[in-house]
């Protein structure tokens, strides 16, 4: 234990102090403010007049203002932290000698992965929580609205969300930079496992989607809903669209996290009878698959690069 | 010959002059001569009947006609007038239109009428019977005797109503619950010969609220006037007092007018009230349910009307896909007062969104209906919650296994 907390202190260190970092995060503190500026001068002008709205302040997160929301730009560009973070974590160590340097040392091999990846996941917690909290306090100030309970609870699951999801990032990183030896080969590994499924496979699944149901028949209710389920099942292999379904917790009023509902009129009449918000546990109940889902492939791709670093030959060249 | 021709121009314009300032005076005082007093006796009386003689059918019980007073003298007179004699098995009597009178102040110049009515036994015989009306002024100077003969044939008649009012109403008969209003339409047809008063009397059971109103008016009357001949359609309005018990109720309808008389026999037949009062046991209209799973809802449905409610039904207002059902399907007779459960059945579409859904029920009985709203949750399923966990576990279990397996290097 002793061994990895000096390993997560020198790679936070590290972190912390390297450039690239910097400028990335800057990137992302800045266009996330800016964001959140914009819905929320956006939310002052709609909501003005209307009595006591209800979760006016979890809309900072999810209406997009201009350009993107809060929830949208961390699902595309979140990865990015992860992968910056963990690109190089173990071949840099390994072509600057640096590795059996370490290994030469009285600590274990595992607390080396281990430490790496717990001070990624420390630094991605410590820059989403800053977000977050900062986001939270320029809302007090714009919106001038206090979040109850509730509405903290759906922040704080939110964040861990977030979280996990660039941890994973961090974990396919990081199972490239032990994979191949070239700095330059696991980035460009990492991004272009990042493009394709952040990006390709959302487009390729449309594409599925339309040459299964014809597309003359737009007007048609049941082929939509074939194909908005096509679509569906076909995302559900990227991480970003897990994370996207998966933050709708943020929002109490969304009562599935499907894009498409088929719904009769007489349901759409029994329905908005009573259109009230979902209460926390049913909206949890709702995205908890999604959740699971986030969490169980971080911690398998954290698993798989564990043992292929377990397994590897350390020599120094 | 011109001289003597303009002398007769000059007479005879004269004459005419003359003659039409005389004759204009002359025939003026002869138009006004009948009204003139000077003309006419100091005091003359006549007392004469309508009709000396009458015939009636054997089914017709009385006789009314007018007595005609003529005082065509210039005094003012009053006379004493009254049956002399009657046969046997006959009420005569001389009356105006209300009362019986002894005699009648007959202004001068100007005409009376009393109206001699007779009412025969209903068991008198055929025959001719001869009434005798005496009439006198006090100072004995005019005594007038009259006599009139009334013929009762053999034959019956019996299309004409009894007393020259004719009441008629197309729905004697009205069914209706007891909190309802009834209203009969009555025609009153009068026979008489003359203009008269009618009055109106209606007799029900007790407390009953009974009124007259002329049809398509908003007012209650209580008495109506009819020209000779003429008829008029009279609503009569029956509210029977809260709580009555369901049954038949007489309603007698009486239409006077001096002796004149008619009767109509109405009946109401209440057949109770229909109310129904449904609700939950516990007063509790939501309910909790998940995706394609039953919910259980038990309603009671109460009888609170009077009258017994037969094949209830219940209808249901649901989002599409959803089933509702209903156990017993429907029910065939709820007794007043009486209390009967019904279990509710909701269950959502399986692909039913998570929130709450309005689903309507409407309980249908006979001449009421009563709307219940449910609000039924719809909730996640909380298994895959419980499953999501193990599956994390589970993952962190087999991390924890290859950290053991492999680890410690």
């Amino acid at each position: 234990m002793n061994g990895i907390r000096a390993i997560v202190r020198k790679e936070l260190a590290d972190h912390f102090s390297s450039y690239r970092f910097l400028i990335l995060f800057a990137l992302i503190a800045m266009v996330s403010l800016i964001t959140v500026y914009m819905v929320g001068l956006n939310l002052k002008t709609e909501l003005r007049g209307i009595a006591k709205p209800k979760f006016v302040f979890l809309l900072l997160f999810t209406s997009s203002g201009s350009l993107f929301s809060l929830v949208q730009f961390v699902a595309f560009f979140g990865p990015l932290l992860g992968l910056v973070l963990g690109f190089d974590a173990i071949n840099r160590e390994r072509s600057e000698g640096t590795l059996s340097k370490l290994l030469s040392q009285p600590i274990y091999r595992d607390v080396v992965i281990n430490g790496k990846f717990l001070a990624g996941v420390i630094t991605i917690s410590v820059m989403m929580t800053a977000i977050v909290l900062v986001i939270t306090g320029l809302g007090l100030k714009i919106v001038g609205v206090v979040p109850g309970v509730e509405e903290l609870w759906r922040i704080l699951i939110y964040l861990l969300i977030s979280i996990v999801y660039i941890s994973f990032w961090l974990g396919i990183s990081l199972l490239f930079s032990i994979l191949f030896r070239s700095i330059a080969t696991s980035a460009l590994a990492a991004l272009a496992v990042w493009i394709f499924f952040s990006f390709f496979i959302p487009l390729g699944a449309s594409v599925v989607a339309n040459s299964q149901v014809s597309q003359t028949e737009t007007s048609d209710v049941s082929a939509l809903v074939q194909r908005a389920r096509i679509v569906h099942t076909i995302t559900l292999a990227s991480p970003l669209e897990l994370y996207t379904h998966a933050a709708t917790i943020i929002d109490p009023t969304r009562k599935t996290t499907r894009s498409i509902v088929a719904m009769g009129p007489m349901e759409r009449l029994s329905l908005s009878r009573f259109s009230g918000p979902l209460s926390l546990l049913q909206s949890l109940f709702i995205v908890i698959p999604y959740i699971v889902t986030l969490i169980a492939i971080a911690v398998i791709c954290f698993g798989i690069s564990y043992v292929v670093f377990m397994r590897q030959e350390i020599r120094s060249l | 010959m011109t001289r003597k021709g303009k002398l007769l121009i000059h007479a005879l314009i004269w004459i005419g002059v003359v003659t039409f300032m005389g004759i204009g005076p002359l025939g003026t005082a002869w138009a006004a001569n009948p009204s003139d007093g000077n003309h006419r006796p100091d005091r003359m009386l006549v007392m004469a009947p309508e009709y000396p003689g009458v015939e009636i059918a054997r089914d017709q019980d009385s006789v009314s006609m007018n007595i005609l007073f003529h005082n065509q003298g210039r005094t003012d007179e009053t006379v004493q007038a009254w049956v002399a004699k009657a046969p046997k098995g006959w009420t005569a009597r001389l009356k105006s239109y209300r009362y019986t009178v002894m005699g009648i102040h007959v202004p001068e110049g100007e005409d009376k009428t009393l109206t001699f009515e007779a009412i025969r036994d209903k068991d008198l015989g055929p025959g001719t019977y001869t009434f005798e009306i005496h009439a006198k002024t006090p100072d004995k100077r005019f005594q007038m005797a009259q006599t009139i003969e009334i013929k009762v044939s053999d034959e019956e008649k019996s299309d004409k109503g009894p007393h020259g009012i004719e009441l008629t109403t197309s729905y004697p008969v009205l069914r209706g619950p007891s909190d309802g209003k009834f209203e009969f339409s009555l025609e009153v047809d009068c026979k008489l010969d003359k203009d008269a008063l009618f009055e109106l009397f209606a007799k029900g059971p007790e407390e009953w609220d009974i009124n007259f109103k002329p049809a398509y008016e908003d007012k209650y009357i209580s008495s109506l006037r009819l020209k000779a001949g003429g008829t008029k359609t009279v609503a009569v309005v029956v509210n029977p007092p809260p709580g009555t018990e369901p049954g038949n109720y007489p309603v007698t309808v009486q239409v006077t007018s001096g002796d004149a008389k008619a009767e109509a026999n109405l009946e109401v037949n209440l057949t109770g009230t229909y109310a129904l009062e449904v609700g939950t046991p516990d007063g509790l209209l939501s309910l909790n349910a998940r995706q394609g799973r039953p919910a259980n809802m038990s309603v009671y449905v109460k009888n609170t009307g009077s009258a017994d409610n037969n094949g209830i039904q219940f209808l249901s207002f649901k989002p599409e896909n959803w089933k509702v059902e209903f156990t017993p399907e429907k029910l065939d007779t709820i007794k007043p007062g009486e209390l009967k459960q019904v279990e509710v059945s909701i269950t959502p579409y399986a692909e039913a969104l998570v929130g709450d859904y309005s689903v309507n029920v409407n309980v249908k009985g006979e001449k009421v209906s009563k709307p219940l709203e449910f609000r039924v949750t719809v909730n996640a399923s909380s298994s895959w919650g419980w499953i999501g966990i193990g599956i994390i576990l589970l993952v962190v279990i087999g991390l924890v296994g290859l950290f053991r397996w492999v680890g410690r290097r």
